[in-house]
């Protein structure tokens, strides 16, 4: 599964990578891109299976990526956790809105990146099979 | 019609302004009341721009003070700062995770040979035991690390407040320039063009002189 991890902080990038890696995913498989025009980008180039994105970035932000995605007819299928100190009900609605499918308040734990993770990929597969 | 009895003034009206009710000129009347008018808002600009002038001296001068206590002497020199704090925080941060990530695969690795001894059996059971320790050892050291790794998350958190400070300081420092430029222009001097892009100290110090506070 090809992971893109967009966040500002090379930190974050970086602790968002270590959590994916402990929870089975692929460490060579995981990219980073630290704003949403080079997230953006990146996902026209190569296939990817999933993005972790923040919200705060310069040049284009989270939520601007999430809309991006979704207006694009190649990438609008494509699943996006949002990882956020944003946790105004403005802004997790305008996510929703937005269409994200899954919002995590900093800090967080690997057990609630697991959760939301396997809640988005059961949706996906319960969508799959209906469809 | 007697100036000073006109109930819709009473007796505060100025004595200025009660002389001039009573000429006949109408132009006179107008221009004299233009003048008063203007006279006013002359004040008003003029304190405006003490008020500038005052606000941006404490400014420097409390720059000044904590200067020789090796702290910024300017609103540029503040924002710089905060910017060290934010690259040494995330290098703090990145040191942490280089640990983590050197470490995990070894402990990893402890787990694995640990598990291997005690799959394989055998009599002594000393060994047995140091190899129970260590494959707790190893596990107390994967959860510890990952720990580690999560309260990293600070940096980012805090970082970010960061970044809004500095922000927050370079709006009032350009609210402040902005307010001189201003009461400089209405109380009659040149607004320069670029006077919202002031951004050293200098510059202030030249754009402030320039209206005269």
């Amino acid at each position: 599964m090809k992971i893109l991890v967009v966040d500002d902080f090379s930190t974050m990038r970086r602790i968002v990578r270590n959590l994916l890696v402990e929870l089975g995913f692929s460490n060579t498989l995981i990219q980073e891109a630290d704003d949403g025009n080079n997230a953006i980008t990146m996902l026209r180039n190569a296939p990817f299976d999933l993005v972790v994105t923040d919200w705060n970035m310069p040049n284009m932000t989270g939520i601007d990526l999430l809309r991006a995605i979704r207006a694009e007819p190649s990438l609008k299928a494509l699943p996006v956790l949002m990882v956020t100190a944003e946790n105004n009900r403005d802004q997790i609605i305008a996510a929703a809105q937005a269409g994200v499918n899954g919002y995590i308040v900093k800090p967080f734990t690997a057990v609630t990146l697991k959760e939301k993770l396997d809640k988005i990929f059961e949706r996906l597969a319960a969508q799959g099979a209906t469809a | 019609m007697n100036a000073v009895t006109n109930p819709l003034f009473g007796e505060t009206l100025p004595h200025e302004l009660q002389q001039l009710l009573s000429t006949p000129d109408g132009p006179a009347f107008e221009q004299a009341l233009d003048g008063l008018v203007r006279e006013r808002e002359q004040h008003l600009f003029r304190a405006l721009g003490v008020l500038a002038r005052d606000l941006h001296d404490a400014v420097r001068r409390l720059g000044n003070d904590l200067a020789q206590e090796g702290v910024p002497d300017s609103v540029a020199d503040a924002r710089q700062h905060l910017h060290d704090v934010l690259d040494m925080s995330a290098k703090a941060a990145h040191r942490s995770l280089d640990f983590a990530e050197r470490m995990r695969p070894r402990a990893e690795a402890l787990q694995a040979d640990a598990d291997q001894v005690l799959a394989n059996g055998g009599d002594d059971e000393a060994a047995a035991t140091l190899a129970r320790q260590a494959r707790d050892f190893a596990g107390h050291c994967r959860d510890g690390l990952s720990d580690m790794v999560l309260a990293q998350s600070w940096q980012d958190l805090s970082g970010q407040r960061i970044k809004k400070v500095s922000s927050f300081i370079g709006s009032v420092e350009s609210s402040l320039l902005e307010l001189v430029r201003l009461t400089g222009a209405l109380a009659g001097g040149e607004a320069p063009v670029a006077a919202a892009k002031v951004s050293s100290q200098d510059e202030a110090d030249r754009l402030l002189s320039e209206f005269g506070f």
